[in-house]
């Protein structure tokens, strides 16, 4: 059943460079000689290591153990043993301890004791245990999401894939809708709501169809628009509702959750797989052959790149995530987490490298900007220092930095650096 | 090759500045060739001569500031020229060289470098170089009108028949004056027998360029619109004659001014929203201003209003996605209010 949606009028229509991946079905990858597995791969605190250097583990074995409420278990993806916990450095910039698993190539499961009668408790308990985090790039602790304050009478599961270039939800939604199906009425059941929105956008008119036969759920069509993923800009597609400034998708009764962790859901409750792998799009002009692989967390940058081929010899920006909101990398020695969607490898033509220039004040930032900010206002406030006025005329502090504002820029003006700097520096005043 | 560091968006639209200020010269280009055939060498001399004042100006300006030649280069972003361009289609065809060479280097380097360059004037540099010259050479700006090559189609009185003749002012200054329009309000559109300023007598001319500039997504087409129709119903409004309407908008430089002047990024508000309030305003003023001078005062008109931008910078802005409305919030305050009124009373009743 399809239903009708809202459309938000801000945003940007981006070539989205689905096709150099989308056909491509989703490789399983044998389990690598080794992994680095991140203890800080969620928002929260790090986990807390409960294996030792010398130990032997299995995959899906604990060894580290959430710290606090918000945080998340972290499992072993390979069977071997533990070699090393140490800092290593992250791929968005700082570091933390990870623990390095040498394989044994047996690649021994231990997996979750099935879990009997399914109710709300037992399936948040069994998502918690399973160090599950929003998959789609914030790596939110889904058990926590799962247990919001106020009621809540609708789930969207977000399968928009706004981000041009990747297509890992695309095929998980294609190729696993059963999965998907069962991970999603789960999700469902834990928030005890009766009211099911996938949301997918048109440019994947395969995945609404496949859905769109799914009794008890939605499906809402959505207008291609970067960036249609965005939470608040999804809810109000979905439902009409507007989430205000400071508050949360919650409070206006919905909880989105990604398309990935949903099939992670399923692998848990279902199979007691705790989270150890993920779907990875490895794209890009400059990759030889982009795919879709399922790897291991943990498996390195250049495991995947070399899965796809390499890379061309105009390689020159690397990006872990989507060309819109990911993060340069300066090499590829760094290792899957559970939020990693894609890695990217573009070539000097589609890569943006050229010097800013001074603002014309045009106010094509602003148009488009889909939190309806003043992004000029704040990029000259904060160059100038004054935080406050950054904050109070431009709206700084509700940007989600989806980049729209520097991508129409003509000046090709850092704009979501000087946001970031800004919400940084206003931070540090107030703490 | 190495990685490089990109911040994101790591891909970007096509539009770069230099790339709009050429969709602004090609658009400005109908007028300057209809300007050079009505008004001939004199026409073609000063254009010239804005343009290489201007851009000269530019780079000397820079050297004097040490910059390296080739970052000059590399920051050339056409936005001297369109000023040089602009600037030589207000003024008469019959000003003497040293008018265009003079407001140009003015108006490039008194109005923007000094203020920072690009981006950072407070005022637009072709308006105020035009206002600059108004004030600095009125003889030459004010009288001794040429009319163009071509004459009227259609005269209505026998005076506008010939080819160049010398006439003593253009047509929205003797209108202003209260005499009858010399020609048809056709040949007022086309500018053919209608003095004036080298590019702004062919309003033809001038809607192919705004045409085009709507069609590029360089300005929006309400601007100009808001601004030449308010001023058309202001104008007849003051005249309490409807029929006061095309003559006044196709007449002087309000086109010329309302598409490529008014429409200026750097100097007109930053969002949609302000922006027709911003046009709708300068529509009263010029009208006013007009009817007041009785004069031609779209320079002026925008001029003043440009001091006027950062005003509407400051309070027009959006409202946050998800923010309450001024009236949702308002009902709420007037809520909690009754709330807590009946609850004083209850507690007087007890």
């Amino acid at each position: 059943m399809k239903i009708k949606t809202k459309f938000f009028s801000r945003g940007v229509h981006i070539d989205d460079k689905k096709s150099l991946s989308s056909g491509s079905p989703i490789r399983e990858l044998s389990a690598p000689p080794a992994v680095e597995i991140a203890l800080s791969q969620h928002i929260g605190k790090a986990a807390v290591p409960v294996v030792a250097v010398g130990d032997v583990v299995d995959r899906g074995q604990l060894i580290a153990e959430a710290d606090g409420a918000v945080s998340a278990n972290v499992h072993a993806s390979i069977s071997g043993k533990v070699v090393a916990i140490e800092k290593r450095p992250l791929p968005r910039g700082g570091s933390c301890d990870c623990v390095v698993i040498e394989g044994d190539g047996s690649d021994r499961v231990r997996t979750l004791p099935p879990l009997g009668e399914l109710t709300r408790e037992s399936v948040i308990g069994r998502i918690r245990e399973a160090g599950i985090v929003g998959m789609g790039g914030a790596g939110f602790p889904t058990a926590v999401k799962l247990s919001p304050r106020t009621p809540v009478d609708t789930l969207i599961v977000n399968g928009a894939e706004c981000e041009p270039y990747l297509t890992c939800d695309y095929r998980l939604m294609i190729e696993k809708t059963d999965e998907l199906v069962r991970g999603i009425r789960l999700l469902a059941l834990a928030l005890g709501v009766e009211r099911i929105i996938v949301a997918i956008e048109k440019n994947k008119p395969d995945a609404i169809a496949k859905f769109d036969a799914v009794q008890g759920m939605a499906v809402a069509e959505l207008r291609k628009r970067y960036p249609m993923g965005s939470e608040k800009h999804l809810i109000y597609a979905c439902t009409g509702r507007k989430v205000a400034p400071g508050k949360l998708p919650a409070d206006v009764g919905v909880v989105v959750q990604n398309v990935a962790t949903a099939f992670a859901v399923y692998e848990a409750v279902e199979l007691g797989m705790p989270l150890t792998s993920r779907v990875v799009t490895v794209s890009g002009e400059a990759i030889q052959v982009p795919a879709n692989l399922r790897a291991r967390i943990g498996t390195s940058f250049r495991t995947l790149l070399d899965e796809c081929g390499g890379e061309s010899d105009d390689a020159s920006v690397y990006i872990d995530g989507g060309p819109m909101m990911g993060a340069t990398l300066l090499s590829t020695d760094y290792s899957t987490r559970k939020t990693d969607s894609g890695i990217l490898v573009l070539t000097p033509r589609q890569a943006s490298i050229s010097a800013p220039t001074a603002c014309i004040h045009c106010g094509r930032c602003a148009e488009v900007c889909p939190m309806h900010l003043l992004p000029m206002d704040i990029d000259f406030y904060t160059l100038a220092e004054d935080y406050a006025a950054a904050r109070d005329r431009g709206g700084a502090l509700n940007c989600i930095e989806c980049g729209s504002c520097a991508y129409v820029c003509p000046a090709n003006r850092a704009l979501v650096q000087s946001i970031q700097m800004c919400k940084k520096k206003l931070r540090e005043v107030k703490s | 090759m190495k990685p490089l560091v990109s911040d994101s968006p790591h891909i970007r639209g096509k539009r770069t500045t230099r790339g709009i200020m050429l969709d602004v010269l090609i658009a400005l280009l109908p007028a300057t060739v209809v300007g050079c055939i009505y008004f001939g060498g004199a026409a073609v001399a000063s254009i010239a001569i804005s343009i290489a004042a201007a851009v000269v100006s530019e780079v000397v300006f820079r050297l004097i500031k040490r910059e390296k030649i080739k970052d000059i280069l590399a920051k050339f972003d056409l936005t001297s020229v369109v000023t040089g361009l602009l600037l030589a289609l207000t003024l008469p065809p019959q000003a003497p060289w040293y008018v265009p060479l003079l407001s140009s280097v003015f108006a490039v380097v008194v109005v923007k470098m000094l203020f920072g360059g690009t981006g950072k004037n407070i005022v637009n540099p072709a308006i105020t170089g035009r206002v600059f010259a108004f004030i600095a050479f009125q003889s030459v700006m004010v009288s001794g009108w040429i009319a163009p090559s071509i004459g009227a189609i259609s005269p209505v009185a026998a005076t506008g028949a010939s080819g160049a003749v010398s006439t003593g002012a253009t047509e929205l200054t003797s209108m202003l004056g209260g005499n009858e329009l010399s020609v048809s309000l056709l040949d007022l559109f086309l500018g053919t027998g209608v003095a004036g300023s080298i590019g702004e007598t062919c309003k033809l001319a001038l809607l192919i360029g705004g045409v085009y500039l709507v069609v590029r997504r360089v300005i929006k087409w309400e601007y100009p619109v808001i601004y030449i129709v308010v001023t058309g119903l202001v104008a007849s409004a003051i005249g309490k004659d409807i029929g006061l309407f095309l003559p006044s908008i196709l007449s002087g430089g309000l086109f010329l001014g309302a598409i490529f002047m008014a429409t200026d990024y750097v100097t007109s508000p930053h969002t949609r929203a302000a922006n027709w309030i911003y046009m709708a305003l300068l529509g009263v003023v010029t009208a006013a201003l007009r009817a007041a001078t009785k004069i031609e005062v779209v320079s002026f008109a925008i001029l003043l209003m440009n001091f006027f931008v950062p005003l509407f910078n400051a309070y027009l802005r959006p409202r946050v996605f998800g923010a309450p409305s001024f009236a949702a919030k308002l009902k709420s305050k007037l809520a909690a209010a009754r709330e807590k009124r009946s609850a004083a009373g209850k507690e007087d009743a007890q």
